[in-house]
C-alpha cells in the first residue's frame, strides 16, 4: 500500500490568547477516510484547535492544509462543521432553515431543499418540517444541525463535542450516522471529552492536554503503548498480599478481581511467575487498558512533568 | 470580496422571514393610524368644532352692541366640512355698581350660563382694548370671530368718526384675503391651503425618520439574535461576516421598501382622497409629486444605510440588547435631532444655517428632504447632498464592517470604546 498524504494536516500550529497559550506547537495528520478523534480535558485547546481550522480565529504560527493545499476560505467550504456552540433561528421553520444552510453552504436552491427533505425523513423527522424550530425538543434541534452541517457533502467533517445533550437513542442514530459518513470516505474529525464515545467510533486519536499533543497515533498503536505494563487477575488473596509481590507498583481492586500495575523495567513473565508461587491464582490476563486509563495516565503524566 | 449568492441567500431569508410574521403586517397598518391620528386628527377636529355659543356684551352703547350683535350673526362661510359657529349676544348695560355686576357675570360664565363676557369700556373707539372673560380663553375659533367682529365695529365707528359717508363704508371695510401661492421649482404655481403643505412636509419627514430608525433597529436586533444563539458559528464557515452583514441589511432594507410601496397604494386610494376632502390639501397631485416621491425613496435608502451600518456595528459590538442599550439610545438621540431642527428649516429654508444643516450626512435624509417639500433647492446642493452622503456611507461601511467582523464572533465581557477603535484600526 502506498503512502498517502494525510487529508487534513497541522503542522506546528501555535495560538496564544492574552495570558494564555491556547495551543502550542501543535501537529495532527488526519488521514482520508478515518474518524479521528481529538480528545482532551475541558479546556485543552480542542476548540481553539477547531476554530482555526475552520479559519474563525487564525494561527500565529504553522500551517493548516487541506488534501496538500493551504486552506483557504473556498477550501473551507468543503468542511462541514457542526460547532460546539450551537445555534439555529428560532422563529424559522424546520425545513426552510436546513433549506437556508444548504444554500449558504452552496448547494442551488432546488437541490438543497432535496437534500434537505431527504435529510429530516432520514433523521425521523419528516413530519416536523413545517414546525418552528424552537416548537422542537433540543435532541431534535441538535439532529437538524447535524443535518446542516453536511447537507452539502462535505469531504471533511468536524465535529466539536457533537453527543453532549443527546439521549442514549439520539446519541445511537448519531453515531450510526457518523460510521455512515466514514463508510462512504468522508474523514471524520470528532472532539469530545467522553472517552468511551471516541474509543467506539475512531481509529485514530490525538490527546492534547494544556494546548499540547501528549499522545496520538491509531487505537491500536496507542493502547499497544501501555497495555503491557497491567495484568488482569482473579485471586483469593487480599490486595495487600498482591502488593508484596516483587515488580508490581499498584493494585486496583474492582468487581472480584484486581487489575494489577508492573513496573516499567520489569517483564510481564518475571511478573506472572512470581505471582504464582506467592498467591493462589484463578486467572490471569493481559488488561487491555480503556481509553480513559490510559488518558488519565496521560494527563496524570503531562501535569507531574509541568510542576 | 462579496460573494453575491451568499449575500442574496442571507437577504431573502432576512426578507421572507420579517414579511411573513404577523408583527409586519400589524406595524405596516399601525403607523398609518398614528400618524393620522398625531398629525392630522388634531388640526381636523379643531377645524370642525363648531356649536352653539351665548356672550354677553357689557356697553353702554347702543349703537356699537347692535352693529356687533350683527356682524356676528352674519355668516361666515367656512369649508367644506367645518362645523358653523353659532353666537348669541346678550347686551348688558352696565349699572353703577360696576364691581358688582361684574362678579355676577363672573357667576354666570361659571355656571355656564354664558361662555364669556365681552367687555367694552367707554374709551373702546380710543384705547383700542376690550376685556374678554371666559373660563376657555385658548377656544381659537370663537375668539378669533369675536377679535374680528369687535375690530371691524370699532374700525366702522372710528371711520364715522372721522367723516367717512354711511355709503362708502361698506367700501373702505371690504376684507382683503390673503392667498398663500407656492412657487414650485418648473416656476409654476401651485395654489394650496397653507396647512396642506405643512402637513405633508411633516408627514413625509416623520415617515422617514420612524423607518430610519425601526428598521435600523430591527438590524441591530437581528445581529444580536445571531451574536446570542451562535447561529453565528454555525455559517460562519460558509459566508463572511461582511457578507453576512450586508445580506442582513439589504433584506431588512427591503421589507421597509416593500412597507413603504403599501402605504404609497394605501395613500393614493385611501389617504390623498381623504385629505382632498378635508380640505387640508387642494391639490394632492402636486404634492406627491412623482419627483417627490423619487427622492423621499432615495432619502429613506440612505438614511437607512447610514444609520443600519451603524446600529449592525453596535449589535456586534456587544452581547445582549441591555448591554447594547446605551448606544442604541445615543444613535436614537442623534436621529431625532434633525426631527427638532424641523422647524428651523421650515422657517426659512434656504437661509445659510438651513442649507448647512440639511447638508449634514446624518441629518440630509431628513432636513434636505424637508427643505425639497418647502422648496426646491437648487441642483448643486442636490449633488453635494448625495456625494456627502455616499462619501459617509462608504466610511461607515468600512468601520462598521471591521468592528462587525471581530465583535461577531467576540463573546464574553462587554468591550470598551478603546477596543473597538482596536478592531477598526488593526482591520
Amino acid at each position: 500500500m502506498s503512502w498517502q498524504p494525510p487529508h487534513l494536516h497541522l503542522a506546528h500550529v501555535s495560538k496564544r490568547y492574552d495570558q494564555v497559550q491556547a495551543v502550542h506547537d501543535l501537529s495532527l495528520a488526519v488521514p482520508r477516510g478515518a474518524v479521528y478523534g481529538l480528545l482532551g480535558p475541558n479546556g485543552a485547546g480542542k476548540t481553539t484547535t477547531i476554530r482555526m481550522i475552520m479559519r474563525i480565529t487564525l494561527p500565529d504560527s504553522g500551517t493548516i492544509t487541506l488534501g496538500g493545499v493551504p486552506l483557504d476560505d473556498r477550501l473551507r467550504e468543503r468542511i462541514g462543521y457542526l460547532p460546539e456552540e450551537r445555534g439555529l433561528y428560532r422563529k424559522m421553520k424546520v425545513l426552510d432553515h436546513l433549506i437556508f444552510l444548504g444554500e449558504i453552504r452552496g448547494l442551488p436552491r432546488d437541490e438543497a431543499r432535496t437534500r434537505a427533505a431527504a435529510w429530516l425523513d432520514r433523521l425521523g423527522l419528516a413530519e416536523k418540517a413545517g414546525r418552528a424550530v424552537e416548537e422542537l425538543s433540543k435532541g431534535m434541534q441538535q439532529k437538524v444541525q447535524f443535518a446542516g452541517a453536511v447537507i452539502h457533502s462535505p469531504e471533511l467533517v468536524i465535529l466539536d463535542e457533537p453527543f453532549t445533550g443527546l439521549d442514549p437513542l439520539a446519541t445511537r442514530q448519531l453515531k450510526d450516522e457518523i460510521a455512515a459518513m466514514a463508510a462512504r470516505g468522508v474523514t471524520v474529525l470528532l472532539s469530545t471529552h467522553v472517552l468511551p464515545q471516541a474509543e467506539e467510533l475512531c481509529q485514530h486519536l490525538c490527546l492534547i492536554n494544556r494546548g499540547r499533543a501528549i499522545l496520538s497515533g491509531s487505537l491500536a498503536e496507542v493502547r499497544g503503548r501501555f497495555n503491557r505494563h497491567a495484568l488482569r487477575v482473579v485471586s483469593s488473596a487480599g490486595p495487600a498480599q498482591l502488593r508484596a509481590v516483587p515488580g508490581v507498583t499498584e493494585v486496583h481492586a474492582r468487581e472480584g478481581e484486581y487489575v494489577v500495575t508492573i513496573a516499567n523495567h520489569v517483564s510481564v513473565a518475571t511478573v506472572i511467575r512470581a505471582l504464582a508461587e506467592r498467591v493462589e491464582l484463578h486467572a490471569v490476563e493481559r488488561h487491555e487498558a480503556t481509553l480513559e486509563e490510559i488518558f488519565l495516565r496521560a494527563v496524570e503524566d503531562d501535569h507531574a512533568a509541568a510542576v | 470580496m462579496l460573494r453575491l449568492s451568499k449575500v442574496r441567500t442571507v437577504m431573502r431569508r432576512e426578507y421572507t422571514s420579517r414579511v411573513r410574521t404577523k408583527a409586519f403586517w400589524i406595524s405596516t397598518l399601525l403607523v398609518p393610524v398614528a400618524i393620522v391620528a398625531f398629525t392630522v386628527l388634531p388640526s381636523v377636529v379643531m377645524k370642525r368644532q363648531g356649536g352653539t355659543f351665548s356672550i354677553a356684551l357689557l356697553t353702554s352703547d347702543g349703537d356699537l352692541a347692535g352693529e356687533i350683535q350683527a356682524e356676528l350673526a352674519r355668516r361666515v362661510e367656512s369649508a367644506p366640512g367645518v362645523g358653523a359657529l353659532n353666537i348669541r349676544v346678550e347686551w348688558i348695560q352696565p349699572r353703577d355698581d360696576a364691581d358688582r355686576q361684574r362678579e355676577e357675570l363672573k357667576q354666570r360664565v361659571l355656571h355656564k350660563e354664558l361662555t364669556g363676557v365681552l367687555v367694552l369700556p367707554q374709551e373702546v373707539l380710543t384705547s383700542g382694548r376690550v376685556e374678554y372673560l371666559s373660563t376657555n380663553v385658548t377656544a381659537f375659533r370663537l375668539i378669533g370671530r369675536l377679535d374680528n367682529a369687535v375690530e371691524r365695529v370699532v374700525l366702522r365707528a372710528r371711520l364715522r368718526t372721522a367723516g367717512i359717508s354711511e355709503e362708502r363704508l361698506a367700501d373702505v371695510t371690504r376684507g382683503v384675503k390673503l392667498d398663500p401661492v407656492r412657487l414650485t421649482s418648473s416656476g409654476s404655481e401651485a395654489r394650496e391651503a397653507l396647512g396642506g403643505s405643512f402637513a405633508m412636509s411633516y408627514v413625509l419627514t416623520f415617515l422617514i425618520y420612524l423607518t430610519v430608525m425601526i428598521y435600523g433597529f430591527y438590524v441591530m436586533r437581528g445581529v444580536l439574535e445571531e451574536k446570542s444563539s451562535r447561529i453565528v458559528e454555525v455559517i460562519v464557515a460558509n459566508l463572511s461576516p461582511t457578507e453576512l452583514m450586508a445580506g442582513k441589511i439589504f433584506g431588512v432594507g427591503a421589507v421597509g421598501l416593500t412597507q413603504y410601496l403599501i402605504w404609497a397604494v394605501l395613500a393614493m386610494n385611501l389617504a390623498a382622497p381623504g385629505l382632498l376632502g378635508l380640505g387640508l390639501v387642494e391639490n394632492g397631485g402636486d404634492l406627491l409629486s412623482p419627483k417627490l416621491l423619487v427622492f423621499f425613496v432615495l432619502f429613506f435608502v440612505f438614511g437607512y444605510f447610514l444609520f443600519a451600518t451603524v446600529y449592525a456595528a453596535i449589535g456586534a459590538a456587544f452581547n445582549s440588547e441591555e448591554e447594547a442599550q446605551q448606544m442604541q439610545t445615543v444613535i436614537s438621540m442623534f436621529l431625532a435631532i434633525p426631527f427638532v431642527l424641523m422647524f428651523v428649516i421650515l422657517n426659512d429654508p434656504d437661509a445659510p444655517i438651513s442649507v448647512i444643516l440639511s447638508l449634514l450626512p446624518f441629518f440630509s435624509p431628513m432636513l434636505f428632504f424637508l427643505r425639497m417639500t418647502v422648496a426646491f433647492p437648487p441642483t448643486w446642493q442636490i449633488i453635494l447632498c448625495f456625494a456627502l452622503m455616499s462619501m459617509t456611507l462608504l466610511a461607515m461601511v468600512r468601520v462598521s464592517a471591521a468592528i462587525y467582523r471581530v465583535g461577531i464572533l467576540m463573546y464574553g465581557k462587554k468591550p470598551t470604546f478603546k477596543e473597538i477603535a482596536r478592531w477598526v484600526r488593526t482591520s
